[in-house]
């Protein structure tokens, strides 16, 4: 917690709107994260905390407002521009997406080519730690299509923190996983945070993972921020609508 | 009252859309061009294109070449015995096969070959979030999957097309001589007369632009793709549709405008 820097935000979003067709999904949105702390970003689904973090690391491009990191608009900026930008950031995919023309190791191994690092010896002892560290060490040789959701998901992990990142994006990194491996995969993300103090945006729906990793919750409900504190605040909450979303009540009869 | 409106409506919709989709090639061009301006060649994932597109593809070729330059012999072959000039078939097979059966049945075929598969490879990686994790990880889309592609073409397409050339002229070769007992000196005499090194660099020349042609239509379906597997299924058949579209009409008009350096005989 003290790495955590309260003074200057890390990532700037202020008044981002998004609309596909006639759905408005992100309807001017404002947040600051900061250096070096874990915010999970929970609510309903299909409110679009996928596509708000898609805008943080520019694969989507705002109607409205813009996203800052470290003073510089990303929301304007051209596509070679940004390649090098997001450099600085790792991403985990709902869906892994991994290459499935590679192996698993190629596919960790990807950040680091794409970094310019040549060096096969150090490629290959940095690609065994990160999958060691998601505990897939021995499945290095193998091609995607025969893993598991669970285990592409992993592999997804390591190749989002492969090239040491200042800042990692994870949508939804636990789902579909059983408990054992959810809190490897949320110790690590604590780890992450406390070695090399990564900041890090997690979307998930799992509360127990958000009262375990977060420094702050944010909650997003009908397109803008609906809450952001801390997770003792949200617990204490007085708001229904967030005490029904924790404990996952939905109101309806049996 | 709607009547003529309706129609003009439905037809001006048609050319916008028409235009804007040569807006979305030349934008992709654009691409390309600072792509390769910028030095980005992959000679790995090139090398991998050459041996996909160029290697893998030699089968359907030289096949397609053969007979079609041995069919074309008998049919020619037939007609030109009632004038008594049977021996000069192998000048017209030579030529033809050089300006036009090579380029464009050889264009033909690779553009259902490659063309479809480059189409659902990128639309399948663009439905499945692969381009936006290349994306993600610091790596241009055009220079990861369209350049080695486009250069793997350019390289691959004109040597194809000599391939299928050769072949189908080896073919009209044993029919003229074998089946039809066309005296070798004879047969050869018209082919060497007929033939300049003008109509081979035409067939090259054409393949070269079909190469383009076929890449820069394909990629664009697959980066385009949405919509799961509907969207890939639609994007292939587009690709091989709009491919081979583009690919015949733009051979009309590069034949006039080859024609006007390289031309045949005296006519224009």
């Amino acid at each position: 917690m003290d790495a955590i820097s309260y003074d200057k935000p890390f990532i700037r979003i202020t008044g981002l709107k998004k609309s596909f067709g006639e759905q408005k999904t992100l309807q001017g949105v404002d947040l600051d994260i900061y250096h070096g702390e874990t915010l999970v970003l929970i609510g309903p689904s299909g409110e679009g905390k996928s596509v708000l973090l898609k805008h943080i690391i520019g694969l989507l491009n705002p109607d409205d407002g813009k996203v800052e990191l470290e003073g510089t608009d990303l929301s304007h900026m051209k596509e070679r521009e940004l390649l090098k930008m997001r450099r600085r950031m790792g991403y985990l995919f709902q869906n892994a997406a991994l290459f499935d023309s590679l192996t698993v190791a190629e596919n960790v191994a990807f950040p680091l080519l794409e970094a310019g690092i040549r060096d096969r010896k150090e490629i290959n002892k940095r690609v065994q730690e990160a999958l060691e560290l998601v505990e897939l060490g021995e499945h290095k040789d193998k091609m995607p299509v025969n893993l598991s959701g669970g285990m592409r998901k992993r592999v997804g992990i390591a190749r989002a923190i492969i090239g040491k990142p200042d800042c990692v994006l994870y949508d939804e990194p636990t789902a579909g996983l059983d408990p054992i491996v959810t809190d490897v995969i949320d110790l690590m993300i604590q780890r992450l945070q406390k070695r090399f103090q990564v900041t890090s945006i997690v979307i998930t729906h799992d509360m127990g993972s958000v009262f375990k990793i977060a420094d702050r919750v944010a909650m997003l409900k009908n397109g803008v921020i609906y809450f952001i504190g801390t997770p003792d605040e949200l617990k204490q909450s007085s708001d229904p609508e967030i005490q029904n979303f924790i404990a996952g009540r939905s109101g309806m009869c049996a | 009252m709607n009547f003529p409106f309706g129609i003009l409506a439905i037809s001006g919709r048609w050319f916008l859309d028409f235009l804007a989709y040569l807006g979305e090639l030349g934008a992709l061009s654009g691409q390309l061009v600072e792509s390769i301006k910028l030095g980005a060649i992959r000679g790995r994932l090139m090398l991998q294109q050459i041996v996909t597109i160029g290697y893998g593809s030699q089968a359907v070729v030289i096949v397609t070449g053969a007979f079609t330059g041995a069919v074309f012999t008998a049919q020619s072959y037939f007609k030109f015995k009632d004038f008594g000039i049977e021996s000069s078939v192998g000048g017209i097979v030579s030529v033809s096969l050089c300006r036009e059966l090579g380029p464009v049945l050889a264009g033909l075929m690779v553009t259902g070959r490659v063309g479809a598969s480059m189409a659902a490879e990128i639309g399948t990686m663009k439905v499945s979030e692969q381009i936006d994790a290349l994306r993600v990880m610091g790596a241009h889309p055009v220079d990861y999957l369209v350049l080695p592609r486009f250069l793997a073409m350019v390289i691959s397409m004109p040597l194809l097309i000599s391939e299928c050339i050769a072949f189908g002229l080896g073919a009209s070769f044993l029919v003229g001589t074998g089946i039809f007992n066309i005296p070798y000196a004879w047969y050869w005499k018209h082919v060497v007369d007929h033939t300049g090194l003008e109509d081979v660099g035409f067939g090259m020349i054409k393949g070269f632009v079909f190469g383009i042609l076929i890449v820069l239509i394909s990629c664009h379906q697959g980066l385009i793709a949405n919509n799961g597997a509907v969207g890939v299924g639609l994007g292939t058949t587009r690709a091989v549709v709009y491919s081979s579209l583009a690919l015949l009409v733009c051979n009309f008009f590069l034949t006039f405008f080859l024609n006007y350096f390289f031309p045949l005989g005296s006519a224009m």
